[in-house]
């Protein structure tokens, strides 16, 4: 799916440039984004390899093991077939770190939270019911502060640039019980996966 | 309540990191020794990943910086007034999923002509703060696995993402009349 889906990214892309004279912005636009995206890695990858240490200590020293026990009942509804405490501790870092708007840190949580379903779904080309449901969450995670969207909002000079943060959180909430909604229905179609 | 809020996110990073070190000197374990490990593992997942990332940021911008865009704005915008969403948020709406930062740049365009506090303004400003990046998520965290086929991955991030702009724009007017 993925190589349709990346495919008709560019090609539609090239088209709708060419349609409308844009071939050279395009151009640079290609050219840059591919810098950025090094830029973007480079970034990451000094808040991976520190959240990377901190989780292995983490690990190591039987912090995770107490940390995934006392988020059980809620985790356990989420994901009833994850038994792994180190892919728990991983998924609750990057829901916990999302919802105080450590974006980077969020961020590595999630792949390294993938990276262990992948392993143990057997590196299947099906996605889990377990992923499914990881992935349908954090792209609901709620936002306790959006700093960034309020930040904008001070500088344009709204008389209330606060007044966003209660409805955010209930729309993010209504948006992540819809998606669990959802996981839960085909999870229920298809328990073995 | 917001300064409050801001306090509170502020203090998550360290105090996770003195609380997880503090616990492993407390444990006497090699704190040194297990970070540097983790560190190492953590920038190899950071090389396995370039490729993906690459990929996905020139098919975001081929998208954007083509004007495809723009015209699949036109073809939404109509249909959006029925569903009580007003036209000038079609472009947020569309960009929202596949582009972060691209998103918040039209947030700030939007606020900045239609006022910060118009049901335009708020409803992007709470879309920017609740509804997330679907498809940039998507592509990034199965980037990483070999999964090929999402199943309902990608259809419970969209009805999620459609229902997280509905009640922005919905909210956005509840507190606008109240």
């Amino acid at each position: 799916m993925m190589n349709y889906l990346w495919a008709g990214m560019l090609i539609i892309g090239a088209v709708f440039a060419a349609a409308k004279g844009n071939l050279a912005s395009f151009t640079d636009g290609l050219m840059s984004s591919c810098g950025d995206a090094v830029h973007f890695m480079i970034e990451l990858a000094g808040v991976m390899a520190v959240w990377s240490g901190i989780m292995e200590i983490a690990s190591k020293s039987g912090l995770i093991g107490k940390l995934a026990e006392f988020a059980s009942p809620f985790m356990r509804f989420l994901f009833p077939k994850e038994r792994d405490k180190d892919t728990i501790a991983f998924i609750l870092m990057s829901f916990t770190a999302n919802i105080f708007g450590a974006g980077n840190s969020a961020t590595v949580f999630s792949l390294k939270a993938m990276e262990r379903m992948d392993e143990q779904n057997g590196r299947s080309s099906l996605a889990s019911n377990t992923m499914c449901m990881f992935t349908a969450v954090s792209m609901s995670m709620l936002q306790l502060v959006p700093i960034t969207v309020l930040k904008i909002r001070g500088d344009l000079a709204s008389p209330n640039p606060g007044i966003i943060i209660i409805p955010s959180i209930l729309a993010g909430l209504i948006s992540m019980i819809v998606s669990i909604a959802v996981c839960k229905y085909y999870e229920w179609k298809e328990p073995h996966l | 309540m917001s300064s409050i809020l801001n306090e509170i996110s502020s203090l998550f990073i360290p105090v996770i990191i003195i609380g997880v070190i503090a616990y492993g000197i407390y444990k006497k374990a090699p704190v040194y020794d297990y970070f540097t490990a983790g560190a190492k593992d953590g920038l190899k997942t950071c090389i396995e990943m370039l490729p993906f990332i690459i990929a996905i940021f020139i098919g975001i911008e081929a998208i954007t910086s083509s004007g495809a865009m723009e015209f699949f704005q036109k073809l939404i915008g109509p249909f959006m007034e029925i569903i009580g969403i007003p036209r000038e948020l079609t472009s947020i709406i569309i960009l929202r999923p596949v582009s972060g930062s691209g998103s918040i740049v039209l947030a700030e365009k939007l606020m900045r002509t239609y006022g910060t506090d118009s049901l335009v303004g708020m409803s992007a400003s709470v879309m920017v703060g609740s509804c997330e990046t679907v498809f940039y998520v998507l592509a990034l965290y199965y980037g990483v696995t070999s999964v090929k086929k999402l199943r309902h991955a990608l259809p419970a991030g969209i009805i999620g993402y459609i229902a997280g702009v509905l009640a922005s724009v919905y909210l956005s007017y509840i507190m606008l009349i109240s």
